[in-house]
């Protein structure tokens, strides 16, 4: 087909108007040399929270304003400008505008938001596609969005998306509402608070002012946001109307009385588990035992599906549910493990926590406290905290996302505050050994790996989900990092689907490629993984979490071949600081060298203060591991 | 796999419930993660009233066996399929139905409530509940498509390979039509043939016919290196056409039996020219043409040819690459500059304009019709979309021309149709096709195929870093992935101008102001793109090697559009930090090998193969690396450089000298032919692993 396009008049375009000015242009120039991966910064931007009586639903509503000058300080930048909202709130309006305020007619649209993790949730995005097509371009933006209920309006940050030079941030405070401002973060934030009634409106107005606020940052591994964010939570305690005063969440207890009545209005039936809890407990000679038979089946036969819809992100689902259907999110998971616990004789209750990427307790009563649920066993006296969505988790450990956490445990009307036990790196010991010697310019001998504690489970983890034909491969793969150099065979493993021993595995290996003969020496690469050598932070602007407590050991033992000596060994390695500890060490006795390593993250995670010693540390770990052990033959 | 196969296999119809509830597996299958017990899939074209039904159900029972399966199967959802949303005036009506059950291993039935299905916007998801180890997972799914008044519908072709991702007990598949509906259908690579089990009454209108065959025992598909799988695996195509009988008959589309109740198993040559003997009348308006011939003068008809195609591909396609670029981005609305903004959409517009340039110009040539070779063989064509053309234009020394874009050059065809049968409709006077014949298309060799680099390592001061320059030359059918991934418009456009005296769409804007805005945003356009082409040459560049590049470079100097024998060629800097460099005492080893790039990594399990080995073309590698010994150093280990492994599939071959200070090393690898016999694979093995092998080979930067 000739596609032919009609003359059409050309767009007189009252461009000119629209194009920055010669002071923009200078603006936007400086901007970008002073940060020069961004592309957007916003010159302004104002945000209101106002609040609102709802006769009806008898809730508060909550409105937010916000307001935005933004700019490109890049050559050109096409942004999509977006806005995400729920189940409980909706935007109530959405504008851009050209630079001479008038409307720059985008196409705006809205779409479910879909989420690899969660299987349902009712998160939407409106968003439109923006283009500055020249450096200094300017749109202004506004944006109004309702929570319907304030309950759901948890927090405010401070940093977005984009760099901000000049922000405020205003509640108004109506006289009817007691609301009050926790502000968190603010240290080492040039943050202004001012505070004025307005008699007009009845309302106290508390503004906040920040100036160049830099965008959230985009790191893999970062601890949450309530960690590393200024930001305001909003504690929004009761409000009066018609003089009738009503309680929100004034207090912990105020928190706790919602949940309480989620879970009462559940339609239990735990009848429908009767015979799998008996089929399951009748053979256990101990409690031990059966608690240990409930937990694990709950882990193996529970899939995690998450909806979040609606109330469907607090209330968890009914027990025979969760049982019937095989899958569940992580409060169905708690309660099941309690209702089939409860049946089966024991006092097991739903657990409220925030997980550790949450910086908050329960002293602070506001949904954004938790995010997930576990269920706590009461045992001789002992609390026993049992998460279904841990697989492989054994009975009495604890995922380190969990460790050292506040929960909220049901105590009838009233509730308890209990801190779930923390671990130590070395609960989670691998090891690694080689015992080797040279053959036809490969190292070759018996190796092995050990797992425990929550390296155990996560090895468990990957390979239990392997299809069956595959797992044989898999395992190889693992062992020899799917590299031809690594040979592996005669495979011995423990028990591979116990989750409480000490996992093993023996096998031999044949490492191609790690010794060159050259003249009268042996150059040997003995060290094949080099853990952590490339782990760098050279421009990381936020702490480093890793997933659990490592305890990582490794023993390579040499067999030096006869007539030959070792002429020089790298120097060995010792540091250990409050975070981290790292050694390695080679000896020499008689005709073996044993070369050991060991890196302990004792608490999880490298802070940015950790970072300039870690990194001098791991540069000298890079020159050992460029360094070739040399045999020379002995004349 | 659910999930994929809702998702890619379109299947149909009401289905037969007679399956077995045998749940016992061949031994052999016993550590699978899944088998499917049974996978039915029918096809039904039907005909209520004036309307015309489609309907596909795929039936699956499907034996769980370990957890990965039980996730697998946990979560389903599917997509609609929008094609079906309009045809024409005449109305559509889709439905998809889905029914799934569990068959517990105590017999117990489990119904899944396939009404709690979450809706997307075209897609819809499940999650299955009460699914575990040893279950069976039963389900069925069905789309029905009705279409209003039509007198002639040409249904999507299907392809389907008798293969899955887990091992198949019994396959059925069923197709079950009415008078009115031409079949096209055929099994390939052993796939059982089509049964007609037709009932035997014979009505007097809409006779029903069923189509059926059956497999047993089909092991799952393993993923294979160089395989064209419709080529060598059990497959089946098809394709049904409605069309009215009576006067719509005849006017039926190509390819399709001559009556309904015959089923077409191939194409004859006869097929092909009525189909293309319209198709391709030469048409256009030749203007432009004679207009651009006027001022200029041909040694010969060849050469004519040649600068014509590049004439047009000009004209009517690169000309306007800143108008499209400028309406993306929004700034203006670009064709009102062009006057007749024409531009080739669809490569038949071309061959028609092409073949009436050749006719007023008195130039013999033929139209090629071929298969790419991942289809199978010329004479097994059956679906028109299988189909390829292009032209063969009958000058002194032939000129192939196949597709038409911004980097299409003469003589240079898609690398699948090489050496491949095709049919060449013979063009008598330039006008009439009236003759067909069996031709074998050219092919090219290691010799038109190269790459060669010549890469420059300097090593940094301390051997802190090493610092390469590196000039590479694509030739052949090796130039065009480079080109796709390296070039931007603006590396060629503004050549183009010149060469064919035509302008840009800067220097087409008039009025002063209007311009010198398009300018400056145009501008902006440019230099955003240029950061993210030198992005993207970096990761292209990184990704031949296993170790990391830093402050790269780049310049193009030339683009290589212009011939089989116009080379692209590239120039690359970039410093590797410190991945090949390691110290030895006083001495430093660098594991040298790894400067010729990734080779293939063969794992043990590829020892045996039992397909043939399918690749796109014969092709030939050549590195010279020169690499300057730091003063006060020597080199150690040449002897282990030397490597020579050549047969008659290709090869490997590496030599290194010393002179002065300066290491030379070359090293040439080749694959002689697109296509190598499964027994061959051992040979090809032998220089795969050699040169593999050579790139884990060190030497020794020793102290004087």
């Amino acid at each position: 087909m000739l596609l032919c396009f009609f003359l059409i008049t050309s767009l007189s375009f009252g461009q000119k108007k629209l194009n920055p000015s010669p002071e923009e242009i200078t603006q936007a120039k400086a901007l970008r040399e002073a940060h020069p991966d961004e592309d957007i910064v916003i010159l302004d931007q104002s945000e209101k929270i106002t609040f609102g009586r709802d006769k009806k639903s008898k809730k508060v509503n909550v409105y937010h304003n916000v307001s935005e000058e933004m700019m490109n300080i890049n050559t050109r930048a096409d942004i999509q400008k977006f806005i995400i909202y729920n189940g409980e709130s909706s935007i109530e309006s959405f504008t851009i505008k050209y630079k001479n305020k008038k409307d720059a007619y985008v196409k705006f649209n809205d779409e479910a938001i879909s989420d690899d993790d969660m299987f349902h949730h009712d998160m939407r995005v409106k968003y439109a596609n923006v283009d500055f097509p020249l450096q200094g371009y300017k749109y202004f933006t506004n944006t109004r969005k309702k929570t319907r209920d304030i309950k759901y309006f948890t927090s405010v940050y401070f940093a977005g998306k984009y760099r901000s030079l000049q922000k405020t941030i205003s509640f108004i405070i109506p006289d009817w509402l007691d609301l009050e401002l926790k502000e968190i973060n603010f240290e080492g934030n040039d943050i202004n608070k001012t505070s004025n009634y307005d008699k007009k409106l009845k309302a106290t107005v508390i503004t906040y002012t920040i100036k160049d606020i830099q965008g959230r940052y985009d790191e893999k591994k970062s601890p949450g946001p309530s960690y590393i964010y200024p930001h305001v939570l909003v504690l929004a305690k009761s409000y009066e109307y018609n003089g009738k005063t009503t309680t929100l969440f004034k207090d912990t207890k105020d928190l706790y009385k919602w949940y309480r009545s989620l879970v009462k209005s559940m339609k239990e039936q735990p009848d429908h588990l009767k015979s799998k809890v008996t089929e399951l407990i009748k053979d256990a000679k101990t409690d031990e035992e059966k608690i240990k038979n409930i937990y694990y089946w709950v882990q193996d036969n529970i899939r995690y599906i998450a909806f979040e819809d609606g109330i469907a992100g607090f209330k968890p689902d009914e027990s025979q549910n969760v049982f019937k259907k095989r899958y569940g999110d992580c409060k169905g998971m708690a309660n099941l493990t309690k209702q089939m616990l409860k049946h089966a004789g024991f006092d097991a209750r739903l657990t409220w926590i925030g997980t550790k990427r949450i910086a908050y307790d329960y002293s602070t009563p506001n949904l954004s406290v938790d995010n997930h649920m576990i269920c706590t066993l009461f045992k001789d006296g002992k609390k026993i905290y049992l998460d279904g969505t841990e697989k492989f988790n054994a009975f009495g450990e604890y995922a380190e996302r969990i460790q050292g956490k506040q929960v909220l445990i049901e105590d009838g009307d009233s509730f308890l505050l209990e801190t779930v036990p923390s671990s130590q790196s070395i609960d989670n010991l691998e090891t690694y050994t080689f015992n080797a010697k040279i053959e036809d310019n490969a190292l070759v001998g018996l190796a092995s790996k050990s797992f425990d504690g929550e390296s155990r489970a996560s090895f468990l983890y990957y390979y239990n989900n392997l299809q069956n034909d595959e797992k044989e491969d898999a395992l190889v793969y693992y062992l020899n990092n799917d590299d031809k150099n690594l040979k592996v065979s005669n495979i011995e493993t423990s028990d591979i689907d116990n989750r409480e021993q000490q996992l093993s595995i023996q096998y031999q290996l044949s490492q191609k490629n790690a010794v060159s003969s050259f003249d009268n020496e042996i150059y040997i690469d003995l060290d094949y993984e080099k853990e952590f050598g490339r782990f760098l932070f050279e421009e990381r602007q936020t702490d480093y979490i890793f997933s659990f407590k490592k305890h990582f050991e490794s023993k390579i033992v040499l067999e030096i071949p006869s007539g030959y000596s070792i002429n020089t060994l790298p120097e060995s390695l010792h540091i250990d600081t409050d975070n981290y500890k790292i050694q390695v060490q080679f000896e020499q006795t008689g005709n073996t060298l044993t070369y050991s390593k060991a890196f302990v993250l004792k608490n999880a995670i490298l802070k940015t203060s950790d970072f300039e010693t870690w990194n001098d540390t791991i540069k000298v770990l890079q020159s050992i591991y460029d360094e070739q052990i040399i045999l020379t033959k002995t004349p | 796999m659910l999930k994929k196969h809702l998702f890619y296999l379109f299947i149909f119809g009401i289905i037969s419930h007679s399956f077995s509830q045998n749940t016992t597996i061949p031994e052999k299958w016993n550590n699978e993660s899944a088998v499917y017990l049974s996978k039915n899939v029918h096809y039904t074209y039907n005909r209520p009233r004036n309307s015309i039904e489609f309907n596909r159900v795929i039936k699956e029972k499907v034996l769980l066996l370990d957890q990965a399966a039980v996730t697998n199967f946990s979560e389903l959802s599917y997509e609609k399929d929008n094609s079906y949303i309009s045809y024409g005036t005449s109305r559509v009506t889709s439905t998809y139905d889905l029914k799934i059950k569990i068959i517990k291993p105590d017999g117990n039935i489990v119904r899944v409530n396939t009404k709690e299905t979450l809706e997307g916007k075209d897609k819809k998801k499940l999650a299955i509940p009460n699914l575990e180890k040893g279950d069976i997972i039963d389900y069925e799914f069905q789309m029905n498509v009705i279409m209003g008044e039509n007198d002639l519908y040409r249904y999507k072709p299907v392809e389907l390979l008798i293969k899955d991702d887990y091992p198949i007990l019994d396959y059925k598949f069923i197709l079950d039509t009415e008078d009115d509906f031409f079949i096209a259908f055929n099994s390939y690579n052993g796939a059982p043939e089509l049964k007609d089990v037709s009932p035997k009454v014979k009505k007097k209108r809409h006779r029903k016919r069923v189509y059926t065959f059956e497999l047993k025992d089909v092991e799952k598909n393993k993923s294979n290196r160089w395989l064209y799988p419709y080529a060598e695996l059990p497959c089946v195509k098809f394709q049904v056409n409605f069309a009215r009988t009576g006067k719509y008959e005849k006017r039926a589309y190509a390819f399709i039996p001559k009556e309904a109740s015959i089923i077409k198993k191939t194409v004859e040559k006869e097929d092909v020219l009525n189909l293309y003997q319209d198709k391709f009348a030469p048409k256009g308006d030749l203007g432009k043409i004679k207009r651009f011939l006027k001022k200029r003068s041909f040694k010969s008809d060849e050469e004519k040819v040649k600068a014509v195609f590049y004439f047009i591909r000009h004209a009517f396609f690169t000309r306007y690459i800143e108008a499209w670029v400028a309406d993306d981005a929004d700034i203006i609305y670009p064709y009102s500059y062009y006057g007749d903004a024409i531009f080739f959409k669809e490569e038949e517009q071309f061959v028609k304009y092409f073949a009436a340039f050749l006719k007023d110009h008195k130039i013999d040539y033929e139209i090629i019709i071929g298969t790419k070779r991942y289809n199978g063989k010329i004479e097994e064509l059956l679906l028109e979309s299988n189909v390829d053309y292009l032209l063969k234009v009958n000058t002194k020394n032939p000129i192939y021309i196949e597709s038409f874009d911004h980097l299409t050059t003469v003589n240079l065809i898609d690398p699948l149709l090489e050496g491949a049968d095709a049919y060449a409709l013979e063009v008598i006077k330039r006008k009439n096709i009236e003759g067909i014949k069996t031709i074998t298309l050219p092919i090219t060799t290691i010799e038109d195929n190269k790459v060669v680099e010549k890469i420059d390592l300097t090593i940094a001061d301390g051997f802190s870093a090493l610092n390469i320059e590196k000039h590479s030359i694509y030739s052949g059918q090796t130039k065009r992935p480079e080109q796709r991934q390296r070039l931007n418009f603006y590396d060629y456009v503004y050549d183009e101008y010149k060469k064919f005296g035509t302008l840009s769409l800067s220097d087409r804007i008039k009025k002063k102001k209007l311009k010198a805005d398009f300018d400056k945003k145009f501008k902006a356009i440019k230099e955003k793109m240029a950061v993210k082409q030198k992005e993207r040459l970096e990761k292209r560049t990184a990704s031949e090697y296993d170790f990391e590049i830093e402050n790269y470079d780049f310049e193009i100097l030339k683009n290589g559009r212009y011939g089989i024998d116009d080379d692209f060629e590239l120039k690359e800097s970039f410093t590797i930090p410190d991945d090949l460099l390691s110290k030895a005492g006083k001495n430093y080893i660098l594991q040298v090998g790894k400067l010729i790039g990734d080779q293939v990594e063969l794992e043990d399990k590829e020892a045996q193969r039992d397909t043939n080995i399918y690749m796109r073309y014969a092709r030939s590698f050549a590195d010279e690396i020169t690499i300057t010994i730091p003063e006060g150093y020597t080199v150690a280990g040449l002897d282990k450089l030397n490597k020579k492994v050549i047969n008659e599939t290709g090869g490997f071959e590496t030599s290194a000298s010393l002179e002065g200070n300066i290491l030379t090393i070359h090293a040439k690898k080749h694959y002689n032919k697109n296509f190598e016999p499964k027994e061959n694979w051992s040979k090809m093995t032998d220089f795969l692993e050699a040169a593999f092998q050579f790139t884990q080979e060190k030497i020794l930067i020793k102290k004087l």
